[in-house]
């Protein structure tokens, strides 16, 4: 069972790593007076995504429902969270990589490109929907249900033994 | 702990005592907890001489009232043996400075529900209370410390009447008008009424902690969520209306003054972008989950029936996409130098092909989040997500699954 304690402290850290990583997306633009700045604060970004995704994971390993061996069924609940998170990685680190590499010289120059303006939509819009899922993900793994046996899951697992 | 529940109920139902001291009172509701720095006790006036006569006494004492009645069988037996090894123990209770407590036996019997073997517990216990503080100790003092004035007597006093099976080998003691609370290994007399105020404060929140659980943490942060969403709606429709104005003021007549604008807005143009795009996202997810976004068929059908906060959400979505999509004017303008100085970005005459539609995005932006934050304000109390994820029901979970099957 999941301990009150415990999980006041993942969803905190959780919490954190989303601020941190909607302050980034939101104000590195301005924060770009030495090319390393935006660096730092893109690689810790970048971390701090992929910690999420580490502790998502553990909470999924953590629940009754994935200990009983019905992965299938926490993979279609969350489904979406998983995929969106992966894309939004992926799109982070290709932007990150893009943007430093042109910037690199001279931080203060003009780069914009239409792809990039294009992967800078899409990027930003994906971490949009990626804090609303991650978040959602993050709050619904608190329900006691996950962490104990009961009719519903009992009904998944005949639905999954069909 | 099931004992220990038994006990509770048990106190609740005993009916109040008309002799002070004993320990029964004192279980009720102690959770077992980690060790406290100060652990207050009190000394009793007895002799050593007597010793011997109150611990048959005092054994017997604990199990009259407060013990539940299916246990009796159970301890029974095992009296003679504890009565023997009490006898074997107590030159070592001697040794002790403080001898025999009122609390102790409350102690015993606290852990009776989680020790397999009750009848070695006086051995184990008694060096365990000299040797640990703990927490333990210091809830039930406050308990202990509640008794009646008239109850404090110096004088030794033994109930023969009490007699009982179940046996706790405990001295006899009485409340005494102070406390003797052990600080940096001495023990300082302290007042009762002192002692009671902060134990029992310890004492709520120790009750509180059990009723907390998972569920409730998630329901207040996303409570919280929703607040911090409230407060972005509202500033970013003021904040959107506030920079239409003043670039509408900024450029002029008919947009004649667009250099003017420029000049003056440049400064504000890539901050107001950064802080557009926060409150956005901020707005944006609380408004996804007022309408519960991630299930997509009650989102859309939300959406269809014209729902006002479904329509919010698509709106605020719009707003974030357009809004995003000039993030290169934006930084341009953030650059702007005269055509006059050399590597201008802004060459002689472009200024209005350029400003022209980032001015009328900036307004369609303005609008759209007014328009969201009416309608938002329509129904502030929907909250879909809460009702869905929260709802403790096992029925909703039929429901939930078609509409995660639909969505899927």
């Amino acid at each position: 069972m999941l301990q009150t304690s415990n999980y006041s402290l993942v969803l905190s850290l959780q919490f954190l790593l989303l601020s941190y990583d909607l302050f980034v997306n939101s104000f590195s633009e301005l924060l770009r007076m030495a090319p390393v700045i935006q660096l730092v604060l893109f690689i810790i970004q970048d971390i701090a995504v992929l910690f999420n995704i580490i502790i998502i994971f553990l909470m999924f390993f953590n629940t009754f429902v994935f200990q009983a061996g019905l992965v299938n069924v926490l993979f279609r609940k969350f489904k979406g969270t998983i995929i969106l998170t992966a894309t939004y990685f992926a799109l982070s680190i290709s932007l990150h990589v893009w943007v430093m590499n042109l910037r690199w010289k001279d931080s203060n120059r003009f780069v914009w490109t239409d792809g990039l303006q294009t992967l800078f939509v899409f990027q930003r819009l994906a971490a949009v929907l990626y804090y609303y899922l991650y978040k959602r993900t993050a709050v619904r793994l608190g329900d006691p249900r996950f962490y104990q046996d009961s009719l519903w899951l009992r009904k998944e697992f005949m639905q999954v033994r069909r | 702990m099931r004992a220990d529940s038994g006990l509770r109920l048990e106190n609740h139902l005993r009916p109040p005592r008309a002799l002070p001291p004993v320990p029964s009172a004192i279980q009720d509701d102690t959770p077992l907890s980690h060790p406290k720095k100060k652990k207050p006790r009190t000394k009793t006036t007895l002799g050593s001489a007597s010793l011997e006569g109150f611990v048959q006494t005092a054994t017997r004492r604990p199990s009259e009232g407060s013990e539940p009645p299916n246990k009796e069988p159970v301890e029974h037996p095992e009296a003679p043996v504890q009565r023997r090894q009490k006898k074997t123990k107590l030159p070592l209770e001697l040794e002790t400075a403080f001898t025999q407590k009122t609390s102790s036996p409350s102690v015993l019997r606290n852990e009776n529900g989680i020790d397999v073997e009750p009848a070695e517990e006086p051995v184990i216990q008694k060096p365990r209370r000299k040797t640990k503080k703990t927490q333990l100790a210091e809830l039930q003092y406050a308990n202990e410390l509640g008794v009646e004035d008239e109850d404090i007597i110096t004088d030794e006093q033994s109930n023969p009447e009490q007699q009982s099976v179940f046996t706790v080998p405990t001295g006899v003691s009485q409340p005494v008008g102070k406390v003797f609370v052990e600080k940096s290994r001495r023990f300082h007399a302290t007042d009762r009424a002192e002692l009671i105020k902060t134990t029992e404060n310890i004492d709520v929140s120790m009750d509180m902690t059990p009723s907390w659980t998972t569920r409730d943490v998630a329901l207040s942060v996303h409570r919280a969520f929703r607040m911090v969403g409230l407060f972005s709606h509202g500033f970013l429709a003021g904040c959107a209306v506030w920079n239409i104005v003043v670039i509408y003021v900024l450029a002029g007549d008919q947009l004649s003054n667009l250099s003017n604008l420029l000049q003056q807005y440049k400064t504000l143009a890539y901050p107001f972008q950064s802080l557009l795009y926060l409150l956005l996202a901020l707005s944006t997810i609380s408004a996804f989950d007022r309408i519960d976004f991630a299930k997509t068929s009650v989102a859309i059908r939300n959406f269809l029936a014209l729902d006002p906060t479904a329509l919010a959400s698509f709106l605020y979505f719009t707003a974030l996409i357009l809004s995003l999509s000039q993030q290169m004017t934006s930084d341009r303008i953030h650059l702007y130098t005269p055509s006059s100085v050399n590597g201008s970005l802004w060459a002689a005459g472009i200024e209005e092909q350029v400003l022209q539609p980032w001015i009328v995005v900036n307004l369609v932006v303005a609008l759209l989040v007014g328009l969201s934050w009416l309608f938002l304000s329509y129904r502030p109390d929907m909250d879909l997500s809460e009702e869905l994820m929260f709802s403790s029901d096992v029925e909703e979970y039929p429901d939930k699954d078609k509409g995660i099957k639909a969505s899927s």
